[in-house]
């Protein structure tokens, strides 16, 4: 296979199931280390799920996944024709709250931003377009 | 994902299985409630969550864990976690939810912190 791979889906929650299996069919095809897919599989989820949830209405955008290998790292990017929104202005929650002082929101974000290398947000013409990336251990 | 609840002496057990995703986590929430009340009428008002087949877990899987650790402290229930996998336990750890529910290397030791903490009621 090449080391590049690209899938556009309707920004609809039923559609996480497909782009989880596109990442899955990626991971196995490169013959990547299972035990590193989970923050690109984490990533993807909380991406798109927000553009899902927060964006245009349910199932009004096009998200498009692309998943670039490049020697030992993977480069993640998802694009969306909805509204102009950066996840990354997210203010951080606290980590350090109690049980029931702690709020949800921003969490998702919060963990992929840890949990990659490299992060970033540009608006191109009408996408908004993230980019996610990180080093897969082997 | 698959999800099992089993009664033990000291606890009432949740056996999570798979993937703990958007998808998967409105069903799971049922499940946990359900192990709440369960606890919460039983002698041993404790809930162990075995997360050893857990293989992931999102922001909505988290959301599921901080409602049930609430509903069981509400509830004088004692709500913890045990055998995580090494890439879920950076989940929690990088959200600082370790810092919230109380996290055990296995159900052994899970199950003796309960009994170790527990204050007896001379019954």
């Amino acid at each position: 296979m090449g080391n590049e791979r690209r899938l556009a889906v309707r920004s609809e929650a039923a559609q996480l199931a497909v782009l989880t299996a596109f990442l899955k069919e990626f991971w196995s095809a490169a013959a990547l280390p299972a035990e590193g897919s989970l923050p690109f599989e984490l990533a993807l989820e909380e991406v798109f799920m927000n553009v899902v949830m927060h964006g245009a209405p349910a199932g009004a955008a096009r998200v498009e996944v692309s998943l670039h290998l490049d020697g030992g790292s993977l480069a993640m990017s998802i694009a969306d024709d909805g509204p102009p929104f950066d996840p990354l202005s997210l203010p951080a929650p606290d980590v350090t709250a109690g049980l029931h002082e702690r709020r949800i929101g921003g969490q998702g974000v919060h963990l992929v931003r840890q949990m990659m290398e490299t992060v970033g947000y540009r608006r191109v013409g009408t996408r908004n377009i993230l980019t996610l990336g990180r080093q897969i251990g082997r | 994902m698959k999800v099992r609840l089993e009664k033990v002496p000291r606890a009432t057990l949740v056996i999570a299985e798979g993937r703990l995703d958007f998808g998967a986590a409105p069903a799971f929430q049922k499940e946990l409630e359900q192990a709440v009340a369960a606890a919460h009428a039983s002698e041993a008002k404790a809930v162990i969550v075995d997360c050893a087949a857990l293989d992931y877990v999102s922001s909505a899987g988290l959301r599921t864990f901080l409602q049930a650790a609430r509903a069981s402290q509400r509830a004088g229930v004692v709500f913890a976690l045990s055998t995580l996998q090494p890439a879920v336990r950076e989940v929690f750890e990088l959200s600082g939810f370790s810092r919230m529910i109380p996290i055990h290397a296995d159900r052994t030791a899970a199950l003796a912190k309960i009994s170790a903490t527990k204050t007896p009621d001379g019954q």
